[in-house]
């Protein structure tokens, strides 16, 4: 499973899929502006558990840095984005 | 009771009660430099210390309820207490007061508590604490990793999953942390349900703004889980946590519902009393 080059619609489609699987969230719930911890109740363990599954989609070695300041799906796509491109070219 | 009585007895609860935080601080600070110093003196052994001071706390919470009671600001009833002293499970209870945590504790010889990590900087406080084994409120996965670390060396250990306590009237609001905790010690888990009715000595509650009447706390001790039962294969730990703290939180929930407001309530305090609890087993301190 790649996401590189794709859309950020692409990309929030596949998040839809993996966070419903991962946190047993509806994927209408699983918006662009949705904030991970308040609207979609994840916590800190969650949130390794998403680091880790992304990296495998990713198929990239992802700094933790990378997801410090990730606070809404929004965020989660931009830095999936900003990965994957990097680590393209 | 007369009108009369009723004011004497209500403007008497205010002072007992009173003096009862006064006698909490104070009781603290001298055994905190007197009685655990000598029980950590006793034994070269750190962990033979350790079971000292928690046997040490356990009398004095003990003492400190039956103060309560006999002062008459309270009455208290534990179904199931035999259960609380089987070790190496953790302990999950819901959070409706100031003292569920003396109260559990009186009924627990040995048991490791969470307590927050400021004690760690009061200089008379912070001693007695860390001889006990208690562990500080620190953040997210080191908290996680200690707790089960404390549990697979077979103690037990007291949570609220709640975090804080409950605020009435509003939806009890789990973390997901102690589930966690269980699933990372692969143990298992104790409901515990604490009543207290009429509320009181909740969150945001004064001291001195005491109920109605004399209240009762009634602690439902449930039948232990394994925690592994909540894991599902190729489920990840996140979806075994929140199957297991929804679990809890039924558990809750079940004598929350039955929790009456005010008015009509040992019938409905007898009815949160689990089936399962063999009566034999029933400790009546009243």
């Amino acid at each position: 499973m790649s996401v590189t080059g794709k859309s950020r619609e692409e990309i929030l489609d596949h998040l839809r899929v993996v966070l419903s699987d991962l946190f047993e969230l509806k994927p209408e719930q699983i918006v662009p502006e949705a904030r991970l911890y308040d609207d979609l109740d994840l916590d800190s363990i969650d949130a390794v558990d998403l680091f880790l599954t992304l990296k495998e989609i990713t198929g990239r070695k992802i700094q933790p840095q990378a997801f410090k300041d990730v606070r809404t799906v929004s965020d989660v796509i931009d830095a999936i984005q900003k990965l994957t491109s990097q680590t393209a070219g | 009771m007369s009108g009369a009585g009723r004011k004497l007895n209500h403007v008497w609860r205010i002072f007992a009660t009173g003096f009862v935080f006064v006698l909490f601080g104070v009781g603290a600070l001298f055994i905190s430099l007197t009685v655990f110093p000598l029980l950590r003196l006793s034994t070269r052994d750190s962990d033979t210390a350790r079971r000292r001071i928690q046997h040490g706390m356990h009398f004095t919470f003990r003492a400190f309820m039956e103060t309560l009671r006999v002062l008459g600001i309270l009455t208290y009833r534990v179904d199931g207490a035999a259960r609380l002293r089987e070790p190496g499970r953790l302990i999950v209870a819901n959070h409706p007061t100031l003292l569920d945590v003396v109260l559990l504790v009186s009924q627990m010889p040995e048991v490791d508590c969470i307590v927050k990590r400021g004690l760690w900087r009061n200089p008379f406080l912070r001693w007695p604490v860390s001889w006990a084994g208690y562990l500080p409120n620190i953040e997210g996965e080191a908290l996680i990793e200690e707790c089960s670390a404390t549990l697979r060396r077979g103690h037990s250990l007291l949570v609220f999953p709640e975090g804080s306590r409950t605020v009435p009237g509003k939806a009890m609001h789990m973390q997901r942390g102690a589930a966690h905790i269980a699933l990372a010690a692969d143990t298992e888990v104790l409901p515990v349900t604490i009543a207290c009715d009429p509320p009181t000595l909740f969150k945001g509650n004064p001291w001195y703004r005491v109920p109605a009447r004399r209240f009762h706390l009634h602690v439902v001790v449930g039948a232990p889980v394994a925690a592994r039962q909540f894991l599902r294969d190729g489920d990840g730990p996140s979806l075994a946590a929140r199957r297991l703290t929804q679990w809890m939180l039924t558990q809750f929930d079940t004598a929350r519902n039955l929790t009456p407001d005010a008015g009509a309530v040992p019938a409905a305090l007898v009815g949160v009393r689990s089936p399962s609890v063999d009566e034999a087993e029933l400790l009546k301190c009243q």
